[in-house]
């Protein structure tokens, strides 16, 4: 009996495999040689970037899926599909025009109805998508080539909207496609993009491949981030997952991969020495780490507990255990906006500058009646700043006379319970630490982790009505100055609710072998002009 | 082969015991050092091995930081001798606890005929799944916490020991004198302690002690994946776990760890083997 | 033989109730972070959690018994297919250990009971203990070290496919197989030697020395073999060392393999992943027990079914 079923899966799986569901092993030497083989920063277990938002599948998506503008290294959009827009005197009016020859990975051509049905899917997942969707009055291809949105009321950063790297971006993929629910996700994987998904080679958690997409019409312009020409000199990129950077660090070195997104910095002394091996900052618009506090329930709902941790919170404690001992690599911030961009501010910060108040803090919990209930902490140990993180806030609560519940878990895990809204003991939680990109948090425009709407915002769910008011007026705003003001106030009221609390602003590095040129430092690894000797 | 052999000298007492059995003398002192490692923790030169200094962190070993300090700037010193409680705790209760269920649970099926199919079936089914992979679905199912790991890893030894104490209440049921005992009307429980209990104390003991070395292992092993105890309880386990990834830059993070652990299991499997050859030398066969 | 059918259902059973008994809810988790409860209850209704164990027991082990094992929540791929991707490395890996681990083990055994006492003995055996008392991965970032980096001899990580050259292929595979084989390497060489001890005071092994048989004749023809029935059966219980420490071998060493699946879907709570593992492991090691009984009955006429 067990024969027969054993072999009944064998053919099962034999008639899968005609379909082509096992890796390919014929590839010549020479096509490996002149594949980039790719160490990414976590596992690529899905692959739809609007219906799941971590960094590591928008990264993948960037090089599958074409976006109408993309941003350019000074945060601006430039057109990317579009070959022109047009935007009616009363703002309420936005024409896009594609640009000719743009084709789908499966050789169909680009139409404006598959803008249509993917900028549709995208709204209902994306923040300032929803914001546009609430104007909506209609969203149609007036041609083949022409797509018209019309809006109830002005909305003045549409471009940046359509052209932004924060997650999820807006991807233009096949209608069919798109017309999948925004809540599921796609299991087909045509794309617009200068890269091919190679669906018969993925074997999640282990390797992704892409190969170049031999009718992709770049644009003329060089390139910058997402914006330009975005030309291919590779032929196949291999991302190879290695969940132990050790493995990865020594396999680098060795020669058998050409490109580490994120070695840990511990090990970057060692790389530097290696003759074969650059080492420089990847991303110059860095990383804010996050103690994200729960103000639903006990004891974060109240607001001196808040405050207590936040004057007690180190952030070169935090930092030195995330980065190391190397000080160019962190900062201290009092405050909640990316250091280096327009509307950074430390107005309002002086509870985070400055020596930390261990006592200050043990009197403000007695103020706040705080009577020793557990701090739920959910702390993802397979990711190393969160689990160096969560070290270090065990400590801390410890130092100021809290009980830690202390849930060692994996990012999966913190990433479903996080979205409970019940009560620390019954599968809640009380804190959980995270880190937002730099340039997630340059301006309010998609930086859902500041805001302030209670019940509807981020997990953690921060009530704080003096916050969304200059969310509010940020939009409204005419120009830089009147920005600023406004980020400052924000800042402010932000720090006084602790919607949460940063702990410190650090770079992180990336690796690549010297016979790889063409890295540059970004918001997310850039494949284009990327070539292998 | 001469006819007349030569005197042999017979040495008694404490030293005359560990010449005749050198692996129980040197495991079993071994254990002891180790025990007493984790008992006067305290009083060895250690600080808090909870205690961050992150201006301190990954020093090598000095005349301050004995064995360093690891990514927290803790003392590696104090967190491997602290280690040695949870480490020690987990193989000891581990061992304990999965006898303690093996014996009775092999005792039942042993003697309740109806029960033993179903029983036997139930803990074949058990010892199928690899043990790594049945601890790690068991705390995948649960919270991080030492207790839960001794509870997991408990569940996936004992039937070893429910195996190993059926067949020796099966072989001693059909011995005559356990029938004698049965015909002149002894209640089983008189049965189970005068003639079961005493012969399945040596193997037990001998597979006690394989399965305490194997626990610290499956302990250490499950914490380096990330499945172990939780990481504020430093256990041999997770010190290394923490280090894995530096060990090319600094080795002694999981150095003194592997070390103790390596030590520890060694001292345990020769007291385990050296009881076994004491015991009963046929047994080696079969453990 | 028969009885293998209902230790295969009571691990079907407890498989398949891992989901019933874990905390959270998977609809939650494919339902994912914005999802509104109505999207949840819609994939509840969807993955068919809204009814009763039995019902789902019985449609489970159906679609099992027609190799269809589910579909992993987190990729959207069929389970087959996962397991059919890593399959290979991971076989690779066990057949590669298995018969280098037999290879040195046996004679190991056989030459530390032959000078049973001596040197020779004492020295292999304390060899054999260290194999066992050294965890796995310490094993394997020693010898990564040394060959890997300092020696450069052989690659640090990586699988490569037979079908790309049988050089590279084993290239990849010696030091995973040397450190997953210390285990297995000491357990062997200890019942080998234990064992062959006892065949080797026997009397027919000293009626064949007498006749003038040689020493090697004697060890190997007649004294193996009646040795082997207790090294046959440690190499088939040793095959669940194999599996529990190939998923840390694969771990240090990025071997694309079943090991690494499993770990990955276990932390990640894959539930339909991990039931199709733990289900194809054990019915692997169930077969591999089966076919050591069978290979009783060649090696020991006496034992018959």
């Amino acid at each position: 009996m067990h024969r027969r079923t054993f072999l009944k899966t064998l053919a099962s799986t034999g008639s899968l495999a005609a379909l082509g569901s096992f890796p390919a092993p014929a590839i010549s030497q020479g096509a490996a040689a002149k594949a980039l083989r790719f160490v990414p920063q976590a596992n690529l277990a899905n692959f739809d970037p609007i219906w799941g938002t971590q960094y590591v599948v928008r990264n993948a998506s960037a090089l599958v899926w074409d976006t109408l503008y993309g941003v350019d290294d000074k945060l601006q959009p430039q057109r990317q599909m579009v070959e022109g827009e047009e935007v009616s005197s009363d703002g309420l009016t936005w024409t896009f025009k594609l640009r000719p020859g743009l084709k789908f990975h499966d050789g169909e051509p680009v139409l404006a109805k598959d803008v249509v049905a993917s900028l549709t899917r995208w709204c209902a997942r994306d923040s300032m998508g929803l914001m546009i969707k609430a104007l909506q009055k209609e969203l149609t291809a007036a041609d083949d080539r022409t797509v018209k949105w019309v809006l109830s009321a002005p909305f003045p950063k549409m471009l940046f909207a359509l052209g932004k790297n924060n997650t999820p971006m807006a991807f233009i993929m096949p209608e069919r496609i798109a017309k999948t629910d925004p809540f599921q996700q796609i299991t087909d994987y045509v794309g617009s993009g200068p890269m091919k998904f190679a669906r018969s080679e993925w074997v999640p958690g282990a390797k992704a491949v892409f190969e170049k997409f031999g009718d992709y019409v770049p644009r003329n312009e060089p390139h910058s981030w997402l914006a330009g020409g975005k030309k291919m000199n590779l032929d196949r990129i291999e991302w190879v997952i290695m969940p132990d950077p050790a493995t990865a660090s020594a396999a680098l070195q060795n020669g058998e991969i050409d490109w580490w997104e994120t070695p840990i910095p511990d090990l970057v002394p060692v790389l530097k020495k290696n003759k074969n091996v650059q080492v420089d900052i990847a991303d110059p618009l860095g990383n804010i780490g996050s103690f994200r506090l729960n103000h639903m329930h006990p004891p974060f709902n109240n607001v001196k507990v808040r405050r207590a941790v936040q004057m007690a919170l180190s952030q070169e404690d935090y930092m030195r255990a995330v980065v190391g001992s190397d000080e160019s690599l962190w900062k201290v911030i009092p405050g909640f906006f990316t250091p280096g961009t327009p509307l950074y501010t430390e107005e309002g910060g002086e509870p985070l500058k400055g020596k930390r108040d261990i006592e200050g803090a043990k009197k403000l919990l007695a103020e706040a009646g705080y009577s020793g209930q557990p701090v739920t902490c959910l702390v993802a140990q397979d990711q190393p700043p969160l689990k160096a993180m969560g070290e270090v806030t065990a400590d801390l609560l410890k130092k100021i006379g809290m009980t830690v519940d202390f849930v060692a878990t994996d990012w999966g895990t913190v990433g479903q319970r996080r979205a409970s809204k019940n009560l620390p003991g019954q599968g809640g939680w009380g804190m959980f630490h995270t880190w937002h990109a730099g340039a997630d948090c340059a301006t309010p425009a998609s930086y859902v982790a500041v805001r302030g709407t209670g019940e509807k915002a981020w997990f953690g769910w921060p009530e704080s009505a003096p916050v969304e008011k200059e969310v509010a007026a940020w939009f409204g705003a005419k120009d830089l100055a009147e920005e600023k003001t406004i980020i400052g106030r924000l800042n402010k009221a932000a720090m006084e609710d602790v919607i949460y609390i940063p702990t410190g602003f650090y770079y992180g590095y990336q690796a690549w072998r010297s016979n790889v040129s063409g890295v540059v430092k970004g918001p997310l690894p850039f494949f284009w002009g990327v070539t292998k000797a | 082969m001469p006819d007349v052999l030569p005197p042999v000298k017979v040495r008694r007492g404490l030293v005359g015991f560990m010449y005749r059995y050198p692996t129980i003398a040197f495991g079993g002192a071994l254990l002891l050092a180790m025990l007493l490692i984790a008992v006067l923790a305290p009083y060895l030169g250690t600080v808090d091995p909870t205690a961050l200094a992150p201006a301190k962190r990954t020093r090598s070993p000095s005349a301050e930081y004995w064995f360093g300090t690891d990514m927290f700037g803790r003392d590696i010193y104090s967190r491997v001798l602290y280690g040695t409680r949870i480490s020690l705790m987990v193989g000891l209760s581990v061992a304990v606890l999965a006898s303690m269920a093996g014996l009775i649970v092999g005792l039942v099926s042993g003697f309740v005929r109806w029960a033993d199919g179903i029983i036997m079936r139930i803990m074949d089914g058990m010892m199928s799944i690899p043990p790594i992979l049945l601890a790690i679905t068991l705390m995948a199912l649960t919270r991080a916490s030492v207790s839960n790991v001794i509870t997991a890893i408990t569940i996936a030894e004992f039937p070893r020991v429910a195996r190993l104490v059926r067949s020796v209440v099966l072989s001693l049921r059909e011995q005559p004198y356990v029938d004698a005992a049965v015909a002149a009307g002894t209640r089983t429980p008189m049965i189970i302690m005068r003639h079961i209990l005493p012969n399945t104390l040596a193997p037990m003991t001998v597979q006690a002690t394989y399965i305490c070395a194997s626990a610290i292992i499956v302990e250490a092993i499950l914490s380096f994946i990330g499945a172990g105890t939780p990481p504020t309880n430093p256990s041999w386990g997770n010190i290394m776990a923490d280090g894995r990834a530096l060990w090319q830059v600094k080795p002694f993070i999981v150095f003194f760890p592997a070390l103790f652990l390596s030590l520890t299991v060694l001292a345990v499997n020769l007291l385990g083997d050296g009881l076994r050859d004491m015991l009963d030398p046929r047994m080696a066969k079969r453990l | 033989m028969v009885a293998t059918i209902p230790v295969m259902a009571i691990v079907a059973l407890f498989v398949f109730s891992l989901l019933y008994i874990a905390p959270g809810d998977p609809a939650a988790v494919i339902a994912g972070e914005q999802a509104s409860p109505e999207d949840v209850e819609k994939i509840r209704r969807n993955l068919g959690l809204d009814r009763p164990f039995v019902t789902r027991f019985g449609e489970w082990s159906w679609q099992i018994l027609h190799g269809d094992l589910g579909t992993s929540m987190f990729t959207g791929l069929p389970v087959t297919t996962l397991i059919a991707q890593r399959l290979e490395p991971t076989l690779s890996l066990m057949m590669v250990t298995l018969i280098l681990s037999v290879t040195i083990a046996v004679p190991m055994g056989v030459i530390a009971a032959w000078k049973a006492g001596t040197w020779i003995d004492r020295g292999l055996m304390a060899f054999a203990v260290f194999g066992f008392s050294v965890p796995v991965f310490v094993v394997g970032y020693v010898l990564a070290y040394i060959f890997a980096l300092e020696l450069d001899w052989l690659p640090v990580q990586g699988y490569t496919p037979l079908a790309r050259g049988f050089g590279p292929w084993i290239e990849n595979l010696i030091l995973p197989s040397v450190a997953l084989g210390c285990v297995y390497i000491a357990l062997i060489a200890r019942i080998t030697r234990a064992s062959m001890l006892e065949v080797l005071q026997q009397d027919y092994i000293r009626t064949a020395r007498s006749k003038g048989m040689g020493q090697r004749g004697i060890l190997f023809v007649h004294a193996l073999k009646n040795a082997a029935v207790p090294i046959v059966t440690v190499i088939g219980i040793g095959i669940a060392l194999l599996i529990g420490g190939a998923v840390v071998t694969e771990s240090v060493f990025a071997i694309p393999g079943l090991g690494r699946l499993t770990v990955d879907a276990i932390l990640r709570r894959d539930y339909p992943v991990i039931q199709g593992v733990v289900l194809l492991f054990s019915f692997v090691y169930v077969l591999v027990n089966l076919a050591v009984d069978l290979l009783y009955t060649v090696l020991d006429p006496r034992i018959r079914y």
